[in-house]
């Protein structure tokens, strides 16, 4: 029975590894959409279709600027760069930046509608009764120096309104300035050039970042020397991002492999416990990657980098069969009877607490979350069927002075000569861990956990500076009824938003047609009734052309129509609902009123909606703690005894409640990415008392296999402190000490006699 | 605001032509102007008479005194007007890098290389009589230019491409008759 259910196994290993062979065969299909790891919640689905537009029209943007003392060198660098990424299809071949024909097409289609339009300054003004200052700037204009002036300009727009509205417009990048068709700013002798460019795929997908950005180094490696290149892009900062993650990973899935056989080697001092550990870990690793690719049809990059640190868990059920060689027992059958209580405990436990990631609000989880239970499973079933029929190892002895160490943890825990001593450590325990809590923070800070790149960072901010670029992101989803009240809707936003920030919208562009009417009726009223008269005649000019109003008014289709302002297609996301994009830094708390009350105008931060999640995310992940705990209770009840199932969860909770107050002693917030680690230091933790708690003769061998479950699965999560990202950080950090703290308060579970 | 700048071009570059008195770093030549618009549609001329100060490497200070008090300030960051001390327009080179292109041209004149004007203007010249006529007759920020020159630029006749025409007379020029004083270093700054 045992050999057909060790044969079946072998089968059903071998047929995972075929599927997987066969599937990787061009390539294993790989998921590296690291957007499918962000939460995304948001009840109004048009709300969240509207975020993800603005979102992938952000994320698929790029501008590069390129600075050089030479106007020449820094225009053909700048050229050279864009053909460069257009002829590797990676970027799109139109640009976003207007040409002479698509401008000259805007000035035209405005013009016919001057009547209507006014500089916001000068509406200002003329609301104001300040038609005088009006007059007074085109007799500067006439008479002064210079001055774009001509008189056939004069006779269509006498008091050269219309020139005015064309350098008020809020056009983006409003330090750049066009030189023969390629966006500049010269500043400290440097001229900068600036291209916009559209990627060709996703910013989030690691295939296209690692060819977008390969190619991009090796265009600006081709500048001229002196040549400065900013960048201003998602997909920098992805890339720049997934490098440093996949780098850490495989270093610590090496490290952790490592470690792991080193660690056999030097405790078993035989090969043969070595290759049954990696046969058993490769078991879990093959299946839990077939039933994946079967689920999910391609391998998502968080599970592999998951699956890496899985290594250190998975070789916990080999690491206590094995220990068995230093007891008495020599018999294979004997030696898994010892353990199989404990580690089948012990993988249940485990899956209850991975099964929890299923419930987490990251959709990229839940592949790690079955990647993870299916691997753990393979591996207990590969110790379970196969060790006792392949275990020829003789019984060996215990390392003296490990044995000892062992003793004498399990002794202070249990020997009534050291009930002082214990005391005196919980007490230690509790008021370092009371001092902790008191300093303890909570980190929802999104931004704070990415960890971006500086570098990247620093060059965006300069961009941002060169160009006259706000910091986009934020902004007011606008609705109507139909694109007039859209556009009315933006014009009572702007009311409230003058002083506050810089925006964009399309009514800054093309005022509403109620609007165009007001400024013409405005300026009759204020500017052309009371001083066109006497201002002609102080000039001597002749009657000017009729002010014929067109025969409709200006409509956002005409604008859009030259395309001598391509943003406004990110702005207009349909007739009845535009994008107010915020350009600045202005409090959320600020912008979020100037929306209250207005109809149809709803603020969105999405960085602050995403803190939000975080911060719900955090509470639901200590939710899920308290879930496992209590879904760990009967089992262990069952085992143990009401009481004794208490007793068994007191180490693992204890390391639970301890180890965020012991970090925010070291300065580290608690964030939504510890509380999931506390999830699984619940489960491992569980795991180790019932390890100990399936000993009751105190064996120190139990102990050192504990121990090197313990060492192997700092080696695989503990690892993760090390990391760059604040988010990882956190993680491996609670690992770190969570695990520590399990393990040397787990032998207490053992029955005092 | 192309026709300032050829305008400034002249006043720097022409008498480095004439072969008189070229201007060079830290001189200042003062004078008087009248400057004449005369504009398809207006009975007159638009007239307007003051005093300008030109310092090369540092900029240009252009004052009207009738028919009201005009100040405009050229430099290498851009243009600056104001109408009785209160500013009304402002052009920045950091927004119109031709303008800071333009510069570097009238630097070039001024060392005598002329091969960048070459490329904007036919450069023909007569007697006392200099003429720059634009390469691209239809281009309408280039107006064709005429100047008299004597030991500096005595008058000067710019016809924009819509027909429009100004012309100006200096006179009463002085060069280096006293430095610049706080108020016009301040300007030029």
């Amino acid at each position: 029975m045992r050999k057909v259910l060790a044969l079946l196994w072998l089968a059903l290993v071998l047929a995972a590894v075929v599927h997987v062979a066969s599937l990787s065969l061009h390539g294993l299909p790989r998921e590296t959409d690291i957007m499918a790891l962000l939460p995304r919640e948001e009840r109004e689905p048009e709300i969240q279709a509207a975020k993800d537009r603005v979102a992938r029209s952000l994320s698929g943007r790029v501008v590069v600027m390129v600075g050089h003392a030479e106007r020449d060198k820094a225009r053909s660098t700048a050229q050279d760069l864009r053909r460069a990424l257009v002829e590797a299809g990676l970027v799109r071949p139109e640009g976003d930046v207007p040409d002479e024909a698509a401008v000259k097409r805007l000035g035209a289609a405005y013009f016919v509608h001057r009547a209507g339009l006014l500089a916001e300054g000068d509406r200002r003004k003329l609301l104001h009764g300040e038609g005088e200052g009006l007059v007074k700037r085109a007799l500067s204009q006439i008479y002064g120096f210079g001055g774009a002036v001509d008189s056939r300009l004069l006779a269509r727009d006498p008091f050269l309104l219309f020139p005015a509205f064309l350098g008020g417009l809020p056009t983006p990048a409003n330090r750049m300035s066009m030189d023969e068709g390629l966006p500049t700013v010269v500043e400290g002798g440097t001229t900068w050039v600036l291209q916009s460019l559209r990627i060709t795929g996703e910013a989030f997908d690691l295939d296209f970042q690692k060819r977008f950005v390969a190619a991009f180094e090796s265009a600006q490696a081709r500048a001229p020397e002196g040549t400065r290149i900013l960048r201003l892009g998602a997909v920098f900062f992805a890339q720049a991002g997934a490098e440093q993650a996949m780098g850490e990973s495989a270093r610590i899935g090496l490290l952790s492999l490592a470690g792991t056989v080193l660690l056999v080697v030097l405790t078993f001092r035989s090969l043969r416990p070595l290759l049954l550990s990696l046969a058993a870990i490769g078991a879990g690793l093959a299946t839990a990657l077939s039933v994946c690719l079967f689920l999910f049809g391609s391998l998502h990059v968080a599970a592999q980098m998951f699956g890496a640190a899985l290594i250190g868990i998975a070789v916990d059920y080999a690491l206590l069969y094995f220990g068995q060689i230093f007891t008495q027992r020599t018999d294979p059958a004997r030696r898994l009877a010892h353990v199989l209580p404990g580690i089948a405990l012990g993988v249940a436990t485990t899956i209850i607490g991975y099964g929890a990631l299923a419930f987490s609000p990251f959709p990229g989880l839940h592949q790690v979350a079955v990647f993870s239970g299916v691997g753990l499973a393979g591996s207990f079933l590969s110790v379970v069927l196969w060790f006792p029929l392949l275990d020829r190892a003789p019984a060996a002895r215990l390392n003296p002075r490990l044995a000892a160490a062992a003793n004498r943890l399990w002794r202070f825990w249990d020997e009534a000569g050291h009930g002082r001593a214990r005391r005196l450590v919980l007490a230690v325990l509790a008021l370092v861990g009371a001092f902790g809590l008191s300093r303890l923070q909570v980190d929802d800070d999104m931004r704070r956990q990415q960890g971006l790149s500086p570098v990247l960072a620093a060059e965006q901010a300069e961009i941002q500076r060169l160009a006259g670029f706000g910091q986009a992101g934020r902004f007011f989803l606008v609705q109507g009824g139909d694109e007039q009240q859209v556009l009315e809707r933006e014009e009572a936003l702007d009311e409230r938003l003058a002083g506050l920030s810089g925006w964009q919208a399309a009514a800054r562009f093309v005022p509403s047609a109620e609007r165009q009417a007001d400024n013409a009726a405005l300026a009759e009223r204020a500017l052309y009734a009371p001083h066109l008269a006497a201002y002609r005649a102080g000039l001597g000019m002749a009657e000017p052309a009729e002010r014929d109003a067109p025969a409709r008014p200006l409509s956002l289709a005409d604008i859009r129509a030259t395309g001598g302002l391509p943003f406004l297609d990110a702005l207009v996301l349909d007739e009845r609902l535009h994008v107010a994009m915020v350009d600045g830094d202005a409090p959320s708390a600020a912008l979020r009123a100037a929306a209250q009350g207005l109809d149809g105008v709803r603020f969105v931060d999405p960085t602050g909606d995403l803190n939000l999640l975080l911060q719900s995310y955090r509470h639901r992940a200590l939710m899920l703690v308290a879930a496992s705990t209590l879904l760990m209770v009967p089992l262990l009840a069952w085992r143990y005894g009401a009481k004794g199932a208490v007793r068994v969860m007191l180490p693992a909770a204890g390391a639970v409640l301890l180890t965020p107050p012991l970090l925010a002693l070291a300065g580290i917030g608690f964030s939504f990415f510890a509380a999931m680690a506390l999830v699984l230091v619940l489960s491992i933790g569980t795991d180790y008392a019932v390890f100990c708690a399936e000993d009751d003769r105190r064996d120190p061998v139990t102990l050192v296999s504990v121990s090197l479950a313990m060492v192997t699965t700092l080696l695989s999560f503990g690892l993760l402190a090390a990391s760059e990202v604040a988010a990882v950080r956190a993680f491996g950090a609670t690992m770190l000490v969570g695990v520590a703290l399990a393990f040397l308060l787990s032998p207490s579970v053992a029955r005092r006699e | 605001m192309s026709r300032l700048i050829a305008l400034v071009l002249l006043l720097f570059a022409c008498p480095a032509l004439a072969e008189t008195a070229m201007l060079k770093d830290g001189d200042v030549l003062r004078g008087r102007f009248v400057q004449e618009r005369h504009m398809q549609g207006f009975a007159a001329p638009l007239r307007s008479e003051g005093s300008f100060l030109v310092a090369p490497g540092r900029g240009l200070i252009w004052r009207a005194e009738t028919p009201f008090a005009i100040t405009t300030v050229v430099t290498p960051a851009g243009l600056v007007q104001s109408v009785d001390g209160a500013e009304t327009t402002r052009l920045s080179t950091a927004r119109l890098p031709f303008l800071a292109r333009l510069y570097d041209m009238m630097a070039a004149a001024l060392a005598g290389d002329w091969r960048a004007l070459d490329g904007t203007f036919a450069i023909t010249r007569e007697a006392e009589r200099i003429r720059l006529q634009p390469l691209r007759p239809d281009d309408p920020h280039v107006p064709a230019i005429a100047a008299r020159l004597g030991r500096f630029v005595e008058e000067v006749e710019i016809t924009k491409p819509g027909g429009d025409v100004d012309r100006l007379v200096f006179t009463r020029q002085e060069l280096n008759a006293r430095p610049l004083d706080a108020a016009e270093s301040a300007l030029l700054k």
